[in-house]
């Protein structure tokens, strides 16, 4: 499709909401890693997430050009590529944070695990497209279960436990999508019930702290309850307008850790209060409306079943991001869409949008322009 | 297609995600709008950190100026909170340093959990140790030096129980509301002046705030509040008739021991004072401590040394030394006998050794004939006094008793102070559930028996005696000043009352004890002293050793100046154990003939 063609189809809501919160985003990362403050790599943070964010946005004006579809075909060999990467990443990734999730090429550190987001949505999309009209029995979606369920281990043993729960929240939305009985819901919650033991037994030490943190946050105040605590003082702090852009004592102080990554809502918290935040949340609700408006209207199941789970995505990484934040969530590594710090999940995110307005520019039958 | 055939199902995604949002909205109000002052209160805790400037505590001077307690600079090592726990290797590097074991390095840090400021450690820290921690500072992170002023007893032992000691505020003191408004770790008085005038001697400390960061690095100074110095005292005490008074006591008490006239000579009481104003000039109390092993707190080895010397040297045996007051009560008794008309001076009364109601004679068994008062009271006959103790009658004598302040605290300006007993029929049934028997009553008229008095008590009589009967509350701070010296307030000598006899007879009384320390008297040896003494001896019997020594005395003889009172615990003769301390102390006052009025300023 032509440039002209593509701006005048544009989902310019959309991209407001995008573009608003990669901002204040930037903002907050500014803020986070002191650019109040004299020191001569002060503008390092902000100008990275800056250059990708532009970058990213030629990068996803040019995948307009072609149609979503020809993703289907490629799905097969994605998935494939996908598992290829990932293996690769437990062997040659490096370690940070007890975690193996960063792959190094040249002079950028991947995360793999981020970019298989857009794979596990494109694929299983296909995947389900493919038998979407024999999804009927319980059994029937057994292929299904396997299809998410390989890319899922091998994520969470990386360990991201994070990233791979994302992988299920995107296959819930499409399991609602295509109808998924209530009663099955019901048998898999079961299962899930009776396989958590052993699910807690295949965690590492460090999860399973974590989500007994969340249980009880004041187990450990100086240990692993600390982040939550901190962060839950510097949203709590921040009342109704805040303490001010760069005037968050619990981020300038650095009382707040990962205050540029996985903590960014706590600053966004701190320094604009509960008028910020829910401003930010009203944001991203914009981005899933739009999205499950782009869902209800695209001309084909690929992209309906796409969009959906672009959504789910968003949805879950807010709720675990936000509501890790704000205690109410255990501490998984699931940065906030556009506002995290971070190269990998900026471009992930970005190239997510992309997709959704590929999806919507391609809806109607343009025959005639 | 999905979308068209089964478009609810999407609804149902937006109703989800509309319900993930409302429950991430409400969870930001529940924080920012209904628990936000708690979470801004705990951001400001996180943030703020106070820091206490220790006041500076007031100095104490003697009369003349020179000062006996100061604070000098000190040296005290502090951990800063963070929010981290502590680090283990650094806390033993830092326990081998100040040799305090990392176990009760860690119980402090958890008891200072809630607070924000600096953990104090350890004061007073040696010279080595300060080296030691300037040089390894790279590797102790989070531990810092502050500068700590530490009380100095310049004299050591001199004065220590008028002055007392300081120490860290107990836990219990501060519950039970003696000290509820200190925190823990400051420093208050806890004997002696420094405790009576601690609210004055303390001042108030001040603080200041400060912004830190995660690491408790200072970021900016937020407020700063000067503390108050402590106001100056200056005492009634002269440090040097103290150091002088202190040393003849000493040497007397090593010679009573080593002669092996008395081997059990260890403990005294001396006190000097100006009978014209209660102001006391000396006060000593054997044997002694000394409080600059308190400052910091004491060690195991220092304490029990203390503790287990069976003379106690915590005790001011001064203020709370009970002993029977002897043949120095005859002048009570005789001030009694002559004021109510139960003798005249002139009247002779004979002594054959025993009083012919009760056979109860002279403690050497001599018998001195027939006698007048003014012999009876020099030479300390028991018959005569016995025989007044007779006429007089045991309420009588208890009354004046009373009167010349037996039976209740002085008032003096120190905690601890007793009471003594005065003897009395009622004491005797309450205390031994027995009757009383004129023989109790000759007993208490030579001030055996049940009474029991503080070297202090003795002292406050003869001042009465010595003052033309008027009596003057005892004290030890004449000024309290300001931190640059500036007069705050003075003390004015107190009258505490008037003794209940006439100038005819104070006259007598004079008269008589100033023959005791003339030839025939029983204390003759001072008679040869450059200015003429007044003084009465006592010898009060020990029922567990050997017998308490006393001398009370004033000199001049004609218009009194000092009073001095001496008290060797198991001395023996009252002439030979106290007599010979307060002999050489006057003789230091006056050296010389016409020297006498050297001890007023």
């Amino acid at each position: 499709m032509e440039f002209g063609r593509i701006f005048k189809r544009l989902d310019y809501v959309l991209l407001f909401a995008v573009f608003a919160l990669t901002a204040i985003g930037i903002t907050l990362i500014g803020s986070a890693t002191h650019i109040n403050v004299v020191s001569d790599d002060r503008y390092w943070y902000v100008q990275r997430q800056s250059f990708f964010a532009i970058l990213n946005m030629a990068l996803v004006l040019l995948t307009l050009r072609f149609d979503y579809r020809l993703l289907e075909d490629m799905s097969k060999k994605l998935y494939i590529f996908n598992l290829i990467i990932l293996l690769a990443v437990m062997f040659v990734g490096h370690t940070a944070l007890g975690a193996q999730r960063w792959i190094q090429i040249g002079p950028i550190t991947l995360q793999p695990s981020e970019f298989s987001k857009i794979i596990m949505i494109v694929g299983l999309s296909a995947f389900i497209n493919k038998r979407v009209d024999v999804l009927d029995s319980f059994w029937s979606w057994l292929p299904v279960f396997a299809y998410v369920f390989l890319p899922f281990l091998l994520v969470m043993k990386q360990p991201d436990l994070g990233t791979s729960l994302v992988f299920v929240a995107i296959l819930f939305g499409m399991m609602i999508l295509c109808g998924f009985r209530r009663k099955y819901f019901v048998r898999l919650f079961g299962l899930g019930l009776v396989s958590a033991p052993l699910l807690w037994t295949v965690l590492h030490d460090y999860q399973k702290m974590r989500l007994k943190v969340f249980l009880d946050p004041g187990l450990e105040p100086h240990g692993a309850g600390y982040h939550v605590i901190q962060s839950m003082i510097a949203i709590g702090s921040g009342l109704v307008s805040g303490k001010g852009l760069f005037g968050g004592t619990q981020s300038q102080l650095d009382f707040l850790p990962e205050n540029h990554t996985d903590f960014i809502f706590a600053v966004a918290g701190e320094e604009f209060g509960f008028i910020g935040t829910t401003v930010i949340l009203l944001l991203y609700l914009l981005i899933i409306y739009r999205g499950l408006n782009i869902a209800m209207n695209a001309t084909d199941d690929f992209g309906t079943l796409l969009a959906t789970g672009i959504v789910s995505m968003f949805v879950f990484h807010v709720l675990v991001n936000v509501g890790m934040t704000a205690g109410i969530m255990p501490v998984t590594g699931v940065p906030l869409p556009f506002m995290s710090y971070g190269a990998s999940s900026l471009t992930t995110n970005m190239l997510l949008v992309g997709l959704l307005l590929n999806i919507n520019m391609r809806q109607q039958k343009l025959t005639f322009d | 297609m999905l979308n068209k055939k089964y478009a609810y199902r999407l609804e149902l995604l937006m109703i989800l995600s509309l319900l993930v949002f409302a429950v991430l909205i409400g969870r930001m109000a529940y924080l920012q709008l209904y628990k936000g002052d708690y979470y801004y209160r705990l951001s400001e805790g996180n943030r703020v950190r106070s820091v206490r400037i220790l006041a500076p505590r007031g100095i104490i001077y003697d009369s003349k100026g020179e000062a006996l307690v100061k604070n000098e600079p000190g040296f005290v090592v502090s951990l800063l909170k963070t929010n981290e726990k502590p680090d283990l290797a650094v806390i033993e590097k830092l326990a081998a340093i100040i040799e305090v074991p990392p176990e009760k390095i860690l119980e402090k840090i958890k008891k200072n959990e809630d607070s924000y400021e600096p953990v104090r450690l350890k004061s007073n820290l040696s010279a080595a140790m300060v080296t030691k921690l300037e040089e390894q500072h790279g590797e102790l992170p989070g531990v810092f030096l502050e500068l700590q002023s530490i009380r100095k007893y310049v004299g050591s032992e001199l004065a220590v129980h008028a002055l007392g000691y300081v120490g860290e505020v107990s836990e219990q003191e501060i519950t039970g509301g003696q000290f509820t408004e200190l925190k823990v770790g400051s420093i208050v008085g806890k004997a002696g002046l420094e405790r009576f005038y601690d609210k004055q001697l303390r001042g108030k400390d001040g603080s200041f705030r400060e912004e830190v960061d995660v690491a408790g690095r200072t970021v900016q100074t937020l407020d700063k509040l000067p503390p108050t110095p402590g106001h100056g005292l200056v005492l009634t005490i002269d440090a040097q008739l103290q150091r002088q008074v202190e040393k003849i006591t000493d040497e007397h008490l090593r010679y009573l021991r080593s002669s092996g006239f008395a081997p059990n000579a260890n403990a005294a009481a001396v006190i000097a004072i100006d009978p014209t104003s209660g102001a006391i000039r000396a006060l000593v109390s054997r044997p002694a401590y000394n409080p600059n092993l308190f400052v910091n707190g004491i060690s195991t080895r220092d304490w029990q040394a203390i503790n287990e010397n069976p003379f106690d040297p915590m005790a001011n045996k001064a203020i709370a030394g009970e002993y029977p007051p002897g043949s120095t009560f005859k002048i009570v008794t005789g001030a009694a006998a002559l004021e109510t008309g139960k003798v005249t001076p002139e009247e002779l009364i004979f002594d054959s050794g025993k009083h012919w109601l009760i056979p109860m004679g002279n403690a050497a068994g001599e018998a001195l004939g027939w006698i007048n008062f003014h012999r009876a009271l020099a030479a300390s006959d028991n018959v005569y006094f016995y025989e007044m103790g007779n006429r007089l009658g045991i309420d009588v004598l208890k009354k004046y008793a009373a009167q010349f302040g037996f039976g209740r605290i002085t008032g003096i300006d120190l905690y601890g102070e007793t009471e003594g007993i005065v003897a009395s029929p009622e004491y005797k049934v309450q205390v031994f559930k027995e009757d009383w028997y004129l023989g109790d009553t000759f007993n208490a008229a030579i001030g055996q028996g049940f009474n029991l008095a503080t070297p202090l008590q003795l002292a406050v009589m003869l001042s009465a005696v010595a003052n033309k009967g008027e009596i003057y509350r005892p004290h030890l701070v004449a000024k309290v000043i300001n931190d640059d010296g500036r007069l705050l307030s003075e003390v004015k000598p107190e009258k505490m009352g008037t003794l209940p006899v006439s100038a005819q007879t104070l006259e007598l009384l004079q008269k008589a004890l100033a023959a005791v320390a003339q030839e025939g008297g029983t204390a003759a040896q001072l008679a040869k002293l450059a200015v003429p003494v007044a003084g009465k001896t006592g010898t009060a019997e020990n029922p567990h050793g050997k017998d308490h020594g006393m001398f009370v005395g004033y000199a001049p003889s004609d218009k009194a100046e000092l009073v001095i009172v001496a008290v060797v615990d198991q001395g023996g003769y009252g002439s030979v154990s106290a007599a010979p301390i307060v002999q050489r102390i006057f003789e230091y006052v006056y050296p010389h003939k016409n020297a006498a009025a050297a001890v007023k300023k």
